[in-house]
């Protein structure tokens, strides 16, 4: 398989398991899978999510492409690691789902207004603007992202939330929160992104 | 023989002092059976009573003994003395440590364990072993695949010569056909280059090895230790003395060509893992149909094994075949997918650590089973249990079927012998409970495993055994050769003849070698045994056999038909000739003779009975009632033992009599003791079946189908069928046995008193 492209019908691909093994951060190691479940068990959002890591990784072997780089699975990841610090066969199940969601943005899966997408763009620019992420900035961003109309709709439903929160201390007003060696983050950032070009 | 001099030794320790009156037991000896002789001795292990022991045995004051201690299962090298018969009352198991202390009721049952000793010393012999002296030590090793190969070379090695007899050209079998093997050492992750050549030029160049290729072997007969076989060799037959057999015809693979449901013969790239193998060994594989390079390749497991209508069984070594293969095509081509779908994967032992390994390199593993193969779009469809679903795997460039293994136990080149006998032979060998063919026991019509008759396999002896039983070596439902598989795998049902390898039971070449190996001590063991007169597994070291007193004998021939081992000819005139090195010593042929005059020197119709009415049977007023419990000695009377060492209490009212085997219970002893007043009988052996336990194979089998007649004549005298009952009873059963022997002494309790008391 060369790279993959969405398509829409229901197809099984043979090749999608080991483009995953060659192109996916701990992708060879999925094959060690021994289909137990202890990661789908221990998932605190695995109630969110289309499948489980279990079952995703099952369809990865049977060749599902379409329904696996179309999952939300990989999106509602939140990076606890208890399933990597449970997992009997030490699959890095974490890294695998992190990197099939950029994968699967990469490829043109989560096109358009993509709530997980958006969510996690929104965030990282503010964890690599700042060094911290500020609820305002981020909420904002994600909001608008997804459309003028709905982010404005979803920023007046939240607004009660957040003058409580103001009100409480618990939202801060001013300049957001930064972290004191931003340049020396941005060149960590710099150099990781070269690292990974050069790769 | 001399004059017999008794004595008692009874053994106050180990809480039998503490539990029963053990001067009374010596008035026993002493009134009863007018024992003068008798000891009584605070440890009766100790160092200075056995050596007390030794020297009444070396004046001449005693020259066989009962030993009133513990159980006999324990302290047999203490109280073995030279020439001297000694019979063990198990008075610490079976009394003191089960039963409450000083009662009325153990004190009567410690008596009648001194009782039923005493009887049972009175009708003992010291054996005189039927040794065959002269022998042959020559091992012959039929078949020269890897595990006629190995056992060979141990024989020779540990000092035997060895005939080495091969149907084909050349030595190796089907491992010469393998490009690689599976892991056999530490840390069994790695595939290891076939070493077969370096096993065959090792064998070779040994000169106790003496090795005849493109031969057979046309007929044998005689016994272990002197067993004569015609070897058909070169258009010749040769007349060979050989002690011990070793067959190690191996296997076969499933045939395919049966397979048309998973795309066999459909199109070239569909093919077994042997033909696989094959194209392995040529180098790097490519597709047979256009010699394309082969990327993606499924496996499917179980290709006609455990499956009803193929190979019901798992042959247990497809799946580390089939992730060996798997193996060399990802590590050989980084770009190529190897797909395994199999059920369940069974990697026994080791091979769990080459199925990491499999992983590890990137192996693809699918759980479910094959619904479709389409061979010409090379497609198969497989029900995922994973997802729930069934999945498609197209645009495969090969299919390899995993088949399994068809045993080699018989020639299937060869025309059946006497077909129609022949295969009758072979049904009741293979069925443990089948119908016995000759008069006197009652049995249904038709076998009561109808799918055992098919399990009959094509073809001719491998031996061609010139025995009573037939020519073939007993088999199982699923065509391997019989044997006790928990307890003494390599032991047949033909005493000195032993399967190895895949004829026995699936295996893999490193199990195979092991399997040889220990088929050639048992080889040894059998040829030494018959020199000095000295049974096999399980009586290992008994010097007795089997007494046929001719004067009596009616030459019924069940003795001959009934013998698990095929240890019983007829000669000229009908009457049964005892093979003494092929006999197992269980007793079965006792326990069949309907004259009781199959006898042993310790152990006889006339014994038992008479320990049976050693016992005294209080009368029908004294509401104690009495319970024959005739215990196989080989698992259901050391479960008691261990009930007994557990400290569980049972019925006070039970007699336990040890018996070689349920299959040595002649009808005669449950008449005895109908008549003299036990309330209830109860047989307690092994498990019986296809599944059976019994160590003599069809021994409890046949109580059984003894114990079926037993219900009519209990009837005919009016008395309760349910007073004589059969029960099953494992070595793991000690925590049941007590709750058994209680349910029964219940049972019994409840029935009116046994009206034969006091006649």
């Amino acid at each position: 398989m060369t790279t993959p492209a969405p398509a829409a019908a229901k197809t099984y691909d043979l090749s999608f398991a080991r483009w995953v093994r060659d192109n996916v951060n701990g992708g060879d190691k999925l094959n060690l899978c021994m289909q137990c479940g202890a990661c789908s068990g221990s998932c605190p959002i695995g109630v969110q999510m289309d499948y489980g890591p279990r079952k995703l990784f099952m369809m990865i072997r049977a060749g599902m492409k379409e329904e696996v780089l179309s999952a939300n699975t990989q999106w509602n990841c939140t990076s606890c690691y208890r399933c990597v610090v449970r997992c009997p066969r030490g699959v890095p199940v974490t890294y695998i789902l992190q990197d099939l969601a950029a994968k699967s943005a990469e490829f043109g899966y989560a096109k358009g207004p993509h709530e997980n997408k958006n969510f996690a763009q929104a965030f990282w620019w503010s964890a690599a603007t700042f060094g911290r992420t500020d609820e305002r900035l981020v909420t904002m961003r994600y909001f608008f992202s997804l459309g003028f109309g709905e982010g404005f709709k979803r920023a007046m439903a939240n607004l009660k939330t957040a003058i409580g929160m103001v009100k409480t201390g618990r939202m801060h007003i001013g300049l957001p929160h930064m972290t004191k060696g931003r340049k020396g983050l941005k060149a960590a950032l710099a150099k990781a992104r070269e690292i990974e070009q050069r790769n | 023989m001399s004059e017999k001099k008794p004595g008692v030794y009874l053994c106050k320790g180990c809480g039998i002092s503490d539990a029963v009156d053990v001067g009374a037991l010596e008035k026993v000896g002493k009134n009863e059976f007018r024992i003068g002789h008798c000891v009584v001795s605070d440890a009766l292990c100790s160092p200075e009573s056995v050596a007390s022991m030794q020297k009444d045995v070396a004046d001449g004051a005693v020259n066989r003994m009962v030993v009133g201690a513990c159980s006999p299962r324990v302290m047999a090298d203490k109280f073995r003395f030279d020439g001297v018969p000694v019979v063990r009352a198990n008075l610490r198991e079976q009394v003191a440590w089960s039963q409450p202390a000083h009662e009325e009721d153990t004190e009567m049952l410690a008596a009648d364990s001194i009782r039923m000793a005493a009887a049972q010393l009175a009708k003992t012999q010291q054996p005189t072993p039927a040794a065959l002296g002269e022998i042959s030590r020559t091992i012959l090793v039929v078949g020269g695949g890897v595990t006629g190969l190995t056992a060979a070379l141990e024989a020779a090695q540990s000092g035997y010569d060895a005939l080495l007899v091969e149907k084909s050209d050349a030595l190796g079998g089907w491992s010469n056909k393998w490009s690689m093997r599976a892991p056999h050492a530490p840390p069994y992750r790695d595939i290891y280059g076939n070493d077969i050549e370096a096993l065959i030029a090792k064998v070779k160049a040994n000169g106790r090895v003496r090795i005849l290729t493109n031969a057979t072997v046309a007929k044998t007969s005689g016994q272990p230790g002197a067993f004569d076989v015609v070897i058909a060799h070169g258009g010749q037959e040769v007349t060979e003395k050989v002690g011990a057999i070793v067959v190690a015809t191996g296997w076969r693979p499933y045939d395919a060509t049966k397979l048309t449901h998973l795309g066999y013969g459909a199109s070239p790239d569909v093919v077994t893992g042997i033909e696989f193998e094959a194209m392995l060994a040529k180098g790097a594989p490519v597709k047979p149909s256009n010699g394309a390079p082969v990327k993606n390749i499924a496996f499917l497991q179980c290709a006609g094994s455990r499956d009803p209508n193929h190979l019901p069984y798992c042959s247990s070594v497809c799946c580390t075949a089939s992730i060996k293969q798997a193996l060399q095509v990802v590590k050989g081509d980084k770009d190529a997918m190897a797909y395994i779908v199999y059920e369940e994967l069974r990697t026994p032992g080791t091979a769990e650590e080459f199925y990491r390994e499999a992983q590890r390199n990137g192996v693809v593993f699918m759980k479910g089973k094959a619904t479709s193969v389409d061979g010409k779009a090379m497609t198969v469809s497989y029900s995922d249990e994973l997802l729930g679903e069934d999945v498609p795997l197209g645009g495969l460039d090969l299919i390899v079927l995993a088949t399994g293994m068809v045993p080699n136990s018989t020639n299937v080149d060869a025309p059946a012998i006497e077909p129609e006998k022949s295969e009758a032979q072979l049904k009741d060998d293979i069925n443990p409970v089948a119908p016995i063919k000759v008069s006197g026991y009652a049995h249904g019509e038709g076998s009561p495993w109808p799918h055992i008759d098919k399990g009959v396999p094509p073809g001719g002896p491998i031996l061609n055994l010139q025995y009573r039983q037939g020519p073939h070596i007993p088999i199982l439902a699923d065509g391997f050769s019989d044997s006790h598989y928990i307890c003494f795998p390599y032991e047949t049902r033909r005493t000195g003849i032993y399967t190895a390898g895949p004829v026995r039971r699936p295996m893999d070449m490193a199990e195979s070698a092991e399997d040889a190996t220990g088929a050639v001590l048992k080889a040894i063991q059998a040829l030494e045994g018959g020199a000095i007169g000295s049974s096999v597994h399980p009586r290992v070291g008994d010097l007795t056999f089997p007494k046929i007193g001719h004067e009596k004998c009616t030459k019924c021939r069940r003795c001959t038909v009934e013998c698990p081992f095929g240890a019983i000819d007829e000669d000229e005139q009908g009457r049964p000739t005892v093979n003494f090195a092929r006999c197992r010593r269980c007793g079965t042929c006792m326990g069949a003779c309907p004259v009781q005059t199959i006898t042993f020197d310790n152990y006889n119709p006339q014994m038992v009975n008479d320990m049976i009415e050693a016992n005294e049977i209080p009368d029908e007023f004294s509401e104690k009632p009495r319970i024959l419990v005739l215990a196989c000695e080989n698992d259901a009377y050391p479960a008691i033992d261990m009930a007994g060492i557990a400290r569980s209490h049972w019925s006070p009212f039970v007699r336990i009599v040890p018996v070689r085997c349920l299959g040595s219970v002649t009808l005669q002893w449950i008449s005895t003791a109908l008549q003299k007043g036990y309330d209830g009988i109860m047989l307690m052996g092994c498990k019986s079946g296809d599944d059976y336990q019994c160590h003599f194979v069809k021994g409890s089998a046949l109580a059984k189908e003894r114990l079926g007649k037993v219900g009519e004549t209990l009837k005919s005298l009016a008395l309760e069928q349910e007073r004589v009952s059969f029960e099953e009873m494992s070595i793991a059963d000690s925590c049941r046995a007590p709750t058994v022997l209680d349910a029964f002494a219940k049972l019994v309790g409840d029935l009116p008193p046994n009206p034969m008391k006091g006649f």
